[in-house]
């Protein structure tokens, strides 16, 4: 799982898989990078989300009409309406400024553990990469390990050692994702080293650490940007599906999916409560899929011209 | 959405009429015998053999297949089992006169030796979980074939009503001797219950069938066999029940009820259960090794709005540890309600007069959150800064055994006795025990020894009585429920006799 | 070719044995006592002490460890603590269930993938391709229990035309086995079906873009002939790889399926023994279903550098 469906960053890596022979654009060409993405149809819309998504993060103690922890007993369960727009959910909170506050939450969540996991994963992919030999087969099967794992289980697991919270969630998810990264920083080294210019840059004396942060980092980032942006989206739904298993964030404060998991037994009663967070769950994946969509197609060699 | 109001009065008429069996008004018809009842769970069985069993779902499945020496009515009565009749010379003797012409599904008799032999079992057997239950017993005698004295070592009130349940429950010997461990498995045989064992399909199901032989020709069993699902979740399982996949359901979520009674496909009996729902607070380390902070804690909950908001009135406030359908209920001790004013009081008195922070540790599941997220608010009111922290029941269990949480939720099945409900949670005990909050009070000891040495009931009820307004003072566990446990059905099914330790007993059920 | 399948074969063993190592550890780390879990309402600590005793529960971790792989090492997984029953028992019970699960959600999204795919690809850009790539972004997004319960309150409760929960043998009973798995399959396959249609899709624009493409076109070959011949085969291959990789993680990647719909398959059983501590369990079934991943993993491996010598990694 490196998102809700298992293996979906895989089906993604396929194609990629044939493309390993084919070099990683050189840093000019980055510019034309963006430029193209920006031009893929669906970007502005996606970019958009993503924008709006942390503006309505930021700007939450502004935007919320109520206060996201107050109770209201006797107006428990009321229908969307003037007072309410997204209606009240079980112990009387607005909807709407739960799903608001849970705007921070989910994106904190998301782009928190794939932080993590872009870091540590890059690291230990040129560890790997440069090392070569006995290390780079130690890392890559822990990796590997990792990777076998069934990924719920494995953050299950994990969320209970390190006990419930944003915090737990944000280092099970990392682990999660982090063999991904690693496997994908030490292709694009091992691809990269390959490189003339490095070699002449080697041929000139310049020692590996500036190599590594001149040349091959700067190649490195588009597929790892691309990777990352994937992941975010698929990381949100993965806090949603540990919080129905009983993972998570804690209470009061709220994510998206504990809101959904809290409102999925008042379905027949209440659905607002389970369509408000899951709106806005849906709308931001569906943002983020866009924006790394779009920037993946703009580096496709083989779709230029 | 109507709300369905039950007052502590309600509480108690349900109690004395939870004879009614839902089916039409006329009453005229006659049972049928036939068809199989679909039963759903919201866990599997974890084992067959009662002497072994420590869940609360096995009991359902036995109360069917095995029998009790003594039962329970609806009133919380002891009636005979097994045993047709009881003396007890002295209070260290108890004699069972046992029932005669009893047979085990196995064919083997049922009998003094038999009975001896399970007693023994549950002393002996290595992994008995029974021990606790039978611990006063000293010695059975086999006196002729259907007669058998129990010794006990000191006297014990309460022993005949745990009797009624796993403790009392007779086992085939031949059974036990045959089969082993297996019979964790498989239970062919060896009980005497209306219904017995034919199969059980790990995660799938769990079948028995009529007892064709059962000594008891008054009544049923009408149904041909039982079918026992699990369904873990709990919104599948009124789902199943709606569509008309399963018949009964144990237990119908208080968000649901409202739902399920407007809806005319299902049954909904409102059975009042033995249950305590309290929290356990440690006196062992600060914050609330402090009384007066205990007391504040106490003051500053609303318990009335916690039952109507959160239980949405399935159930009652509590008073203390034993619940209003026990004859030992003191229906004249108010359960405390919520004075901002005394709670801040006792927090000066406490040495915090600005209030202190604590963490309370409870179950993950949605009911349980929904709780201690008003239960947060509340105190917040009271200037008291309370944090949440979530764990699995293993965890819970882990941390409450090791005392290692301030306030921790704690649920109670209930027993039929309130000594069942009380015991082992206040009585000072070194080590691991049920007494999470290592409350250690003289008083409370002295009466909770007394009330297994009287035998009045209406001596028990006033000590029990002296016991509850101590612990309203002590707090080693704020009391904040007894549930009521609604259990649906399909109008189909016919004749059920609620019983408040909520077992469901399909004796004389039948399916129009 | 050769020593490419040795190296990878051998490369196993390390990885198992770091999984089954993590596993260990992170249970015995996790709070909680599978002996408590199980006898929560008694606390005869006698009986808890013995029933320890007899499990080995009481043994350090490192020689717990030790035992565990000396016995594994001569084909024993241990008896889960909860029934007694044999690690190996409890998987085969249910892996049957997980199976079907998965190939009939597999299925299903074969079903709808390839059509969409397809025609998403040929015609680019289209209002047919933005629909199809609309609804490839559905299923990814969509999270799996929300279609999962509104599945089930469509055609479970206000149709009522399939049944909401539980499982039925369908080598027994194939109609209503069938009818049982159809909500599950649906919910999986969707999903599984917007990743598929995506790849299918990509593949078959790059293969499209390919050079012979050009060439058979400028032949004058009809479109369709073009597509069967040449570029579908070739597009195929990173489908079969990814449908290949999807099947390994299906099995333990269902639990949350499973659990919404009461199937008992292996993912719940996992997550079940998590939660009661039932370390034998979960350590032999984790075993399985990583052993069982990576082998997929190298067979979809070798199997892709078998078809297409030009891409043979390190």
């Amino acid at each position: 799982m490196a998102g809700s469906i298992p293996g979906s960053d895989i089906a993604e890596r396929a194609p990629a898989i044939a493309r390993r022979a084919a070099p990683a654009p050189a840093p000019e060409q980055r510019w034309v990078v963006l430029r193209r993405a920006a031009r893929t149809r669906l970007a502005p819309f996606g970019a958009a989300v993503l924008l709006a998504a942390v503006l309505v993060a930021l700007g939450a103690p502004l935007l919320a009409p109520y206060d996201p922890l107050e109770q209201n007993l006797g107006q428990a369960l009321a229908r969307p309406g003037r007072a309410h727009l997204l209606g009240t959910d079980n112990v009387g909170r607005d909807v709407m400024s739960r799903v608001i506050w849970g705007t921070r939450v989910s994106l904190v969540a998301g782009f928190g553990s794939v932080a993590i996991a872009a870091v540590v994963g890059s690291l230990l992919g040129v560890l790997a990469g440069y090392a070569g030999g006995r290390a780079d087969g130690l890392v890559m099967r822990a990796m590997d390990a990792v990777l076998s794992f069934p990924p719920l289980v494995l953050a299950l697991a994990l969320g209970a050692v390190l006990g419930a919270g944003l915090g737990g969630v944000l280092i099970a998810l990392g682990v999660v994702y982090t063999p991904t990264f690693a496997r994908l920083m030490r292709g694009q080294v091992l691809a990269i080293a390959l490189r003339e210019y490095v070699d002449a840059a080697r041929a000139l004396g310049a020692p590996g650490w500036r190599i590594a942060w001149h040349h091959v980092l700067p190649n490195a980032a588009p597929p790892i940007v691309v990777q990352a942006s994937l992941s975010v989206a698929f990381a949100i739904l993965a806090e949603a599906s540990l919080s129905f298993l009983g993972l998570g964030i804690q209470p009061p404060g709220a994510s998206w999916g504990s809101m959904i998991n809290a409102g999925r037994g008042y379905l027949q009663q209440a659905p607002w409560i389970v369509f408000g967070p899951g709106a806005a769950l849906f709308v931001t994946v569906v943002g983020l899929n866009f924006v790394g969509d779009a920037i993946r197609d703009a580096l496709d060699p083989r779709l230029r011209g | 959405m109507e709300r369905m109001a039950v007052s502590r009065r309600t509480f108690l008429r349900l109690c004395a009429v939870a004879g009614l069996a839902p089916g039409p008004a006329d009453g005229a018809d006659a049972p049928k015998t036939g068809g199989t009842l679909r039963v759903g769970f919201y866990i599997e069985a974890a084992t067959m053999d009662p002497h072994l069993s420590g869940s609360k779902v096995d009991r359902q499945i036995y109360h069917n297949i095995y029998e009790p020496l003594v039962t329970l009515d609806t009133k919380l009565g002891i009636r005979p089992g097994l045993a047709e009749s009881w003396q007890q010379p002295d209070s260290r003797t108890l004699i069972f006169n046992l029932r005669q012409g009893v047979k085990f599904h196995d064919g083997t008799d049922f009998n003094a030796e038999a009975a001896r032999f399970n007693f023994n079992r549950m002393k002996t057997e290595p992994k008995s979980v029974r021990k606790g239950e039978v611990a006063n017993i000293e010695s059975v005698d086999v006196v002729d074939p259907h007669t058998i004295r129990i010794n006990l070592k000191k006297p014990d009130a309460a022993l005949l009503a745990t009797l009624t349940d796993r403790a009392g429950m007779m086992i085939s010997p031949k059974v036990v001797q045959d089969r082993g461990a297996e019979l964790q498995r498989n239970a062919k045989g060896a009980g005497t219950g209306p219904f017995e064992f034919v199969e059980w399909i790990r995660d799938d199901h769990l079948l028995i069938k009529r007892n064709e032989n059962y000594w008891n020709k008054q009544g049923g069993p009408y149904l041909d066999r039982v079918r026992y699902r699990p369904i873990p979740d709990d919104t599948v399982k009124l789902q199943s029940l709606q569509a008309g996949e399963i018949d009964v359901m144990d237990y119908v979520q208080p968000r649901d009820v409202a739902a399920v009674k407007a809806d005319r496909n299902v049954v909904v009996v409102d059975v009042p259960s033995l249950a305590d729902f309290a929290y356990q607070l440690n006196h062992m380390r600060p914050p609330f090794n402090v009384k007066a902070l205990r007391q504040a804690v106490a003051y500053g909950l609303d318990l009335e709005q916690i039952v109507r908001g959160v239980w949405l009135n399935v159930g009652v406030p509590a008073n203390g540890p034993v619940p209003p359908t026990s004859w030992a209920y003191d229906r004249t001790i108010p359960p405390i309600k919520r004075d901002l004013a005394r709670a801040k009081a006792k927090l000066a008195e406490g040495g915090q007069p600005s209030g202190f922070a604590f963490t309370l540790t409870t179950n993950n599941i949605p009911i349980n959150i929904q709780e201690s997220e008003v239960i947060q608010a509340q105190l917040r009111e009271a200037g008291i800064t309370m944090k949440i922290k979530l764990v699995d029941s293993a965890t819970l269990l882990s941390d409450g055994n090791s005392r290692n949480f301030d306030m921790i939720s704690y649920q109670w099945s209930g027993r039929p006795d309130p000594d069942g409900n009380t015991y082992q949670f206040f009585k000072t005990t070194p080590g691991t025990s049920l007494n999470w909050s290592g409350i250690s009070n003289p008083q409370i000891d002295t009466l909770l020894d007394r009330t297994r040495e009287v035998a009045n009931q209406a001596e028990r009820k006033r000590l029990f009585g002296e016991l509850t307004k101590i612990l309203q003072e002590e707090l080693p566990m704020i009391f904040i429920i007894h549930p009521v446990e609604p259990k649906a059905f399909s109008p189909r099914v016919q004749g059920y006799e609620p019983i408040p330790d909520g077992m469901m007993r399909f004796k004389n059920v039948w399916l129009r | 070719m050769g020593r490419l399948v040795l190296h990878r074969v051998a490369a196993i063993v390390p990885v198992l044995l770091l999984v089954t190592a993590g596993v260990f550890a992170l249970l015995h780390l996790t709070p909680g006592d599978p002996i408590d879990a199980m006898m929560a309402e008694s606390v005869d600590a006698e009986a808890k002490a013995s029933l320890r005793q007899e499990l080995g529960l009481d043994r350090p971790i490192h020689v717990q460890y030790a035992t565990w792989m000396g016995r594994l090492l001569r084909g024993d997984l241990g008896h889960s603590i909860r029934n007694g029953e044999p690690v190996i028992e409890n998987v085969t019970r249910r892996i049957r269930p997980s199976l079907e699960l998965a190939s009939l959600a597999m299925a299903v999204s074969l079903l709808v993938a390839f059509p969409v795919g397809i025609v998403s690809a040929i015609r680019r850009n289209t209002a047919l391709d933005r629909a199809a790539t609309s609804f490839a972004l559905f299923g990814i997004c969509m999270p799996n229990f929300l279609l999962a319960l509104l599945l089930i309150f469509l055609f479970g409760v206000t149709l009522r035309w399939l049944p909401i929960s539980g499982y039925t043998d369908p080598v027994e009973e194939p109609v209503a086995g069938l009818r049982s798995l159809v909500l599950p399959a649906v919910t999986l396959g969707l999903a599984l079906a917007a990743v598929i249609t995506r790849t299918l899709r990509s593949s078959m624009l790059e293969a499209l873009a390919e050079d012979y493409v050009r060439t058979a076109r400028a032949k004058g070959l009809s479109e369709w002939r073009v597509i069967r011949g040449h570029v579908l085969k070739n597009a195929l291959i990173p489908v079969v790889t990814v449908l290949g990789l999807q099947l390994g993680t299906l099995i333990g990647g269902a639990v949350i399926t499973e659990y919404v719909f009461a199937l008992p398959g292996v993912g719940r059983l996992v997550v079940d023994a998590v939660f009661a501590r039932d370390y034998p369990l979960v350590q032999g079934v984790i075993l399985l279903i990583a052993l069982g991943f990576i082998l997929s993993n190298l067979l979809v491996d070798l199997l892709y550098g078998w078809i297409d010598p030009r891409i043979r990694y390190r």
